[in-house]
């Protein structure tokens, strides 16, 4: 083992000791990735899902006021509504003119007020419901109202197409598709489960990365000056390179883990919660398997590197705080932006963009799009960017300062 | 006479506006235990962090053996004053940790470690986190962290600052007993009475010079003075400088904003200019 590869290990091996030693970090940084897309996209549906049938199970008061109809009246079986009858108010300029029944609504005494009347010639109706947009329960029984109004109006669409003597299939809905919509797709299921994957994983990856790296990187450099056990580690046999580099190692095996716990959750999330025609392992090439690795660790290299230098740079762990959590919004951002690109007719400058050109890559490598001058183009770019995070990270863990300061 | 371990010739180390240490010589050789006296803010930090190889020189040159001395901190061991120990590891692993950056296998380290131990009475704590530790006890490991890999020079710096009377003592007697060893050890503290006790030689560092170097007898003589108290204040009788930390420069920013909100004092006098 070369003396370089012991510094670099026995670094990062201490490193991880001493963070899986901490519950919280793990917590926050292990666990949550792995529970959170689970949580959101199954637990909260799952919650609505109750709520709803909750919502739905209730008997809802409603004002009826005007005219009855007894088509309407049968459409209304099983919408749980019990209605009060009513004369229409006078005095109102037309159906919709609240008047003074805003206060019955207000007070939650009634769900909701339906108001119909027959048009002059008896063939049409109007109608309109009075509700409180800020209470669910109103909401409800507004919907519930205009679900049968929908089944009765079709109804006396339908009987009036007849008496017409004509088909009110051909008549309402005379242009149709023919055959399975689902079969018309040239897509494979293996490249439209990369067009689905592709709007998360860059995103993920990008967010949690930056995101996730914060607290790391300031542990393991603020945070060993502000504790007073950065000088003794200076004084190792080590240079400071190899101190950076294990360091980097440290975070950056922390980062992926918590990354790929994300996208692990993120995938069984989906999985659970759409058909397994829909979500399945994208189809993409060994090349393109290869280069987005070659992505990711170019991605991590740099935002690693940029964090631990923002935090080298740092006097204390509360300023390396104040530094790296606007930074991080610098990585975000071009994260959100990237995913609204349009990809089939992208400019090739795009792909010289720091950050934006790996995160478009990741989008096209997840679509088994190996375009030879986007690659090149990103590839160049990108290690020349993490170059440069490398060398600012150099920087700062070569400065003097960093023994003179913390006595 | 042997050739001297460590040497340091014309050493001169700058921190912006501030000298921290002017024109050095200095001969460390084997075999002594050389305590640098000096009060805060004199030098003797930096110095023992240019000795230890984690600063540069403005200046002159520090040699171990003829060879810079950053390239030959596998020589050395270093005990800084905050020492240094992390408090989610064990006090073994602690040490662990550094004796295999300086490639010394755990077996080797273990039995180094156990040897100094039991006379630091801190074997029964290796295998307990450092979190809960007293100050004694973070010193003490510290020293047997330094000690793990068998350094040639043993750095000190004020190792019983903060240390109760029976601990300071413990590792005093364990230098005595480096010493007697033929261990060669570089003692920082601005006790007078304690380098006394166990240095072989004095160096006085004030305001970034050495104001004399000798054995107590040599200080006596050279002052011509009685005791070593008299002696020290009769070398040290310019006004101390303030120390470097203190004269750290802060932005035009930060500095107005600091200011801008900032009460007045209870007489309601405006806050000053900082000096």
């Amino acid at each position: 083992m070369s003396n370089s590869w012991r510094f670099i290990s026995t670094i990062a091996k201490k490193e991880i000791i001493e963070f899986v030693r901490d519950w919280r970090t793990l917590l926050a940084l292990i666990v949550i990735p792995l529970l959170i897309f689970p949580a959101l996209f199954i637990a909260l549906p799952l919650l609505l899902q109750s709520e709803a049938a909750e919502l739905d199970a209730l008997d809802l008061e409603v004002v009826w006021q005007g005219q009855i109809n007894d088509e309407l009246q049968l459409a209304f079986n099983e919408s749980n509504l019990l209605f009060t009858y009513e004369e229409m108010p006078t005095g109102i300029e037309n159906l919709s003119d609240i008047g003074d029944d805003d206060e019955r609504l207000r007070l939650q005494e009634v769900s909701a007020i339906f108001r119909l009347t027959e048009d002059g010639n008896a063939s049409s109706w109007k109608f309109s419901i009075l509700f409180l947009s800020t209470s669910e329960a109103s909401n409800e029984a507004r919907n519930r109202i205009l679900n049968a109004i929908t089944i009765w109006e079709s109804g006396v669409v339908n009987g009036t197409i007849v008496e017409a003597g004509l088909d009110p299939e051909t008549t309402l809905d005379p242009v149709t598709w023919d055959g399975d919509i689902n079969e018309t797709d040239a897509a494979t299921k293996g490249e439209q489960a990369g067009l689905v994957l592709s709007l998360f994983i860059p995103m993920v990856i990008a967010i949690w990365t930056a995101s996730s790296a914060i607290q790391p990187s300031i542990d393991m450099t603020a945070g060993e000056r502000e504790r007073g056990t950065l000088e003794a580690l200076l004084c190792l046999p080590c240079t400071r390179m190899q101190l950076l580099a294990g360091k980097w190692l440290a975070v950056a095996t922390i980062t992926s883990t918590g990354v790929a716990l994300q996208i692990g959750g993120l995938l069984f999330a989906i999985s659970y919660l759409a058909s397994s025609s829909v979500i399945g392992v994208p189809a993409i090439s060994i090349a393109s398997a290869i280069l987005l690795l070659g992505a990711v660790v170019i991605f991590a290299i740099m935002v690693v590197a940029f964090e631990l230098a923002l935090a080298m740079k740092a006097h204390s762990v509360k300023e390396a705080g104040s530094l790296l959590g606007p930074a991080v919004l610098f990585i975000i951002f071009p994260a959100l932006f990237t995913q609204v690109l349009n990809l089939d007719s992208i400019e090739e400058w795009w792909f010289a963009i720091p950050l934006v050109n790996i995160l478009l890559a990741m989008r096209e490598l997840l679509l088994d799009r190996v375009i030879t001058e986007h690659v090149v183009i990103w590839v160049a770019t990108s290690i020349f960017y993490a170059g440069l995070a490398a060398w600012f990270a150099a920087r700062q863990f070569n400065r003097e300062d960093l023994v003179a300061s913390i006595s | 006479m042997n050739k001297p371990l460590l040497t340091l010739t014309g050493v001169a180390k700058r921190f912006d506006e501030v000298e921290a240490l002017t024109h050095v010589d200095l001969d460390i050789n084997s075999g002594q235990v050389i305590g640098l006296v000096g009060g805060n803010g004199a030098g003797k930090t930096t110095l023992l962090r240019l000795m230890a190889g984690v600063m540069e020189p403005t200046m002159g040159t520090i040699l171990f053996e003829g060879k810079k001395v950053s390239t030959m901190r596998s020589k050395l061991g270093v005990v800084p004053e905050s020492t240094g120990l992390y408090s989610r590891l064990t006090a073994w692993e602690n040490i662990r940790y550094h004796s295999r950056m300086y490639g010394v296998p755990d077996d080797i380290a273990w039995n180094r470690v156990s040897h100094f131990s039991n006379r630091l009475d801190l074997t029964d704590a290796l295998s307990r986190h450092t979190k809960g530790f007293s100050r004694g006890m973070r010193q003490k490991t510290a020293l047997l962290r330094a000690l793990a890999h068998g350094p040639d020079i043993l750095l000190l710096d004020e190792p019983t600052a903060g240390l109760d009377v029976t601990s300071a003592r413990t590792v005093r007697s364990l230098v005595g007993k480096l010493r007697d060893e033929g261990g060669t050890v570089i003692y920082s503290t601005h006790h007078l009475a304690e380098a006394q006790q166990v240095c072989d030689r004095i160096v006085i560092v004030h305001n970034g010079t050495i104001r004399a170097d000798g054995s107590p007898t040599q200080l006596l003589e050279q002052t011509g003075k009685d005791n070593l108290e008299d002696a020290y204040v009769a070398l040290t009788s310019d006004k101390a400088r303030a120390r470097k930390e203190d004269n750290k420069k802060e932005g035009k920013m930060s500095k107005w904003w600091r200011r801008l909100l900032t009460g007045r004092t209870p007489n309601n006098e405006e806050v000053g200019e900082d000096e």
